[in-house]
């Protein structure tokens, strides 16, 4: 199995809120060190990347955010014109399907039919947008929608396989499934955090993308607490009178994060059959290109 | 909470993961303890959350919280708490049933294909099928309070908007025309005759299969005669959710990401023109530093030396440097909440600190009420 950074497309989900971006930037960063070319494809409603950067947001045109690395905003509504005039060639011929009530309705009650030409461009770009003679992108990272969306957004090609059969929407969805089960060419990571509602979603998250068949990428748990006391010092700490009041509250604080934290840790591990990569928190008073880095080289061990 | 005094209602609104279920639940129980009959109606509770309520086993019934476990927890509520879980897909198909004209017409539309993946993974349902619960169980009368823990959104209000956005795809002029051959085929049976006519229909059904467009036809003669039902009802949904009876909370917690979208979600209720009742601010790091005391490492050295404690280790190093982690995080915190209390200008704000444990049981929550209570 090829290491998860020599893969075409790594895709990272989720519970929200538990760092999906952050762990997408630091895995491409740590791709682009590498000396590799990395777009990172963003599905959400919010950019959030190149802001991590220091740049201004990317938007629906690929921009450089440093050297090899990438970002672009993956929209539906962009998307979707650029897939159907992929398909159906004549813009004419879209906007007469497309832009008019009946197709309006027709977009809302096809199942997915955001997710499905979103995942088509990001698909597009991680094995078939080509430069010189080979492919333009050594990796494409997919920061994909959180947990139940993401499973949705992933499934696409599956479910509608089973709606539909015949035509050019069936064709492309075969050979999206066909990279989205490829362990050599595919990964699908999760990011959880030590908290019970993170780690309860983890173990669903990884039950189920198992279940669909995805290759199995690493566990990400980010904003990982470590002890730095022993019950001794903390009790004699916390007892040590009004001027360790403050240092005892602290500790005693930071120690039952800990607890929590490695509590989950232990949970994690026993449910969830992935490599499981510990993020340290970081105390950062703003988050930028500096915690990036500092995640980043957390995790290139394990990439 | 007193700005919450007289509500039937109270939808919890607010980001994944910012403790939202909890909040729901402490709302509840601080009802049920002052005398109300108080539900709280939840669609993904963390599991032990869930268990410690009896909540386990629950399909899409209201179920009242054992007395057994008030007395575990040394609580002795004055009124009841009830609980429910939303399953998405059992409460559609008991829409269906109940709102279909005969049975044939409710097993016509269960078993199409096109139901399932509507049903389930049309934008909105959710939001939808909760709001519709929330009405039945308001116009039962059976619950002096229903605390709605919504599903969690990342724009604003979809669930205000989502009665009008599966109206949109259940009832269609638009698409009645573009399907019309087909949809009268299949009301005769005919449909190995039906193809797809007219440009627009042929280019769509190119891009997505013949088959597709059979079974949406399929499934909207399956469904006629029900719209009119769906359509009076998300009427007084809407109404009855602007109405006085209704308060809605913004659950929150303090990152600036957190915010933002607190704020987004703020701006859309003023744009529907409901206001926002109270802000709960969950997890909020409080400052070690205001007890006062050494926060360097020689003063601490000295400290411990005072109180006869080792510094081994360099335990006085470590001391300094989990304080000054934890005023950094208390100092983010402060700045969020400040960035709150300023665009949110006059809606009470209730902060509940970061616990030392996770809140599993009723104990916890009534833990959490005390913060929850007063202005």
């Amino acid at each position: 199995m090829p290491a998860l950074l020599d893969r075409r497309l790594v895709v990272v989900t989720g519970k929200g809120g538990s760092g999906k971006s952050t762990i997408s930037a630091a895995v491409a960063l740590a791709a682009a060190r590498r000396g590799k070319k990395v777009l990172v494809c963003e599905v959400v409603a919010k950019e959030r990347v190149a802001d991590f950067f220091g740049r201004p947001p990317s938007g629906t045109q690929i921009r450089e955010l440093l050297p090899n690395l990438y970002s672009v905003h993956v929209r539906p509504r962009e998307s979707m014109r650029e897939y159907a005039l992929m398909t159906l060639k004549y813009e004419t011929l879209y906007r007469l399907a497309f832009e008019n009530a009946a197709a309006r309705y027709f977009l809302a009650a096809a199942p997915s039919l955001a997710e499905i030409v979103m995942l088509g461009k990001v698909f597009w770009h991680a094995s078939r947008e080509m430069e010189r003679g080979r492919l333009r992108w050594d990796l494409v990272v997919l920061d994909a929608p959180a947990t139940g969306h993401g499973l949705t957004f992933l499934s696409v090609p599956e479910v509608i396989l089973k709606l539909v059969s015949e035509g050019p929407l069936a064709r492309d969805m075969r050979l999206m499934q066909s990279v989205l089960a490829d362990p050599a060419r595919c990964s699908v990571c999760v990011v959880t955090l030590p908290e019970e509602m993170p780690a309860n979603e983890a173990i669903y998250l990884d039950r189920a993308l198992r279940q669909h068949q995805f290759p199995v990428g690493p566990l990400f748990l980010n904003g990982a607490f470590s002890s730095r006391f022993s019950a001794q010092e903390l009790v004699s700490v916390t007892r040590g009178g009004p001027l360790l009041t403050a240092s005892g509250e602290a500790a005693d604080n930071h120690e039952s994060r800990a607890a929590l934290s490695g509590h989950y840790e232990g949970v994690l591990r026993e449910a969830v059959p992935r490599e499981l990569v510990k993020v340290p928190f970081l105390f950062e008073r703003s988050f930028g290109a500096q915690a990036i880095e500092k995640v980043s080289r957390a995790i290139e061990g394990a990439l | 909470m007193r700005p919450l005094e007289g509500r039937k209602i109270i939808c919890c609104v607010g980001s994944g993961g910012v403790g939202k279920t909890t909040t729901a639940a402490a709302l509840a129980l601080g009802a049920a303890m002052e005398g109300k009959r108080a539900l709280v109606l939840t669609i993904d509770p963390a599991r032990r959350l869930a268990n410690s309520l009896g909540l386990k086993e629950l399909g899409n019934a209201e179920t009242r919280i054992d007395p057994a476990h008030f007395a575990e927890a040394k609580l002795s509520p004055r009124g009841e708490m009830w609980a429910m879980m939303l399953d998405l897909k059992r409460a559609w198909d008991e829409l269906v049933r109940r709102d279909a004209r005969t049975p044939a017409q409710a097993e016509a539309i269960l078993g199409n294909k096109l139901y399932q993946s509507l049903s389930t993974a049309m934008a909105g349902s959710l939001e939808y099928i909760a709001m519709e619960k929330v009405y039945e169980l308001y116009a039962g009368g059976r619950f002096d309070l229903i605390v709605l823990d919504t599903p969690p959104t990342s724009n604003a209000l979809d669930f205000l908007h989502a009665p009008d956005r599966v109206l949109d795809v259940l009832d269609n002029d638009a698409m009645r025309l573009l399907l019309g051959p087909m949809l009268k085929a299949g009301r005769f049976g005919l449909r190995m005759l039906a193809r797809p006519s007219g440009v627009a229909l042929r280019t769509l059904a190119r891009f997505t299969g013949s088959d597709f467009l059979r079974d949406l036809a399929d499934f909207m003669v399956a469904f006629e005669g029900m719209y009119g039902g769906f359509k009076d009802r998300a009427a007084q949904v809407k109404k009855l959710l602007s109405s006085e009876k209704t308060a809605f909370v913004l659950v929150t917690s303090p990152n600036p990401l957190i915010t933002q979208e607190t704020l987004f979600f703020h701006q859309a209720l003023e744009e529907a023109k409901i206001p926002t009742a109270a802000v709960v601010v969950n997890r909020v790091q409080r400052d070690p530093r205001r007890h006062g005391g050494p926060d360097n490492v020689p003063a601490l050295k000295e400290a411990l030396h005072l109180a006869q404690i080792k510094d081994s280790d360099r335990l006085a190093e470590r001391l300094c440097e989990t304080l000054t982690e934890q005023a950094i995080l208390a100092d983010l915190d402060r700045r969020e909440i400040e960035r709150l209390r300023a665009t949110l200008n006059g809606v009470p704000l209730f902060i509940v600190p970061r616990l030392r444990r996770d809140v599993h049981d009723l104990a916890g929550l009534w833990q959490i009420d005390e913060y929850l209570g007063g202005e």
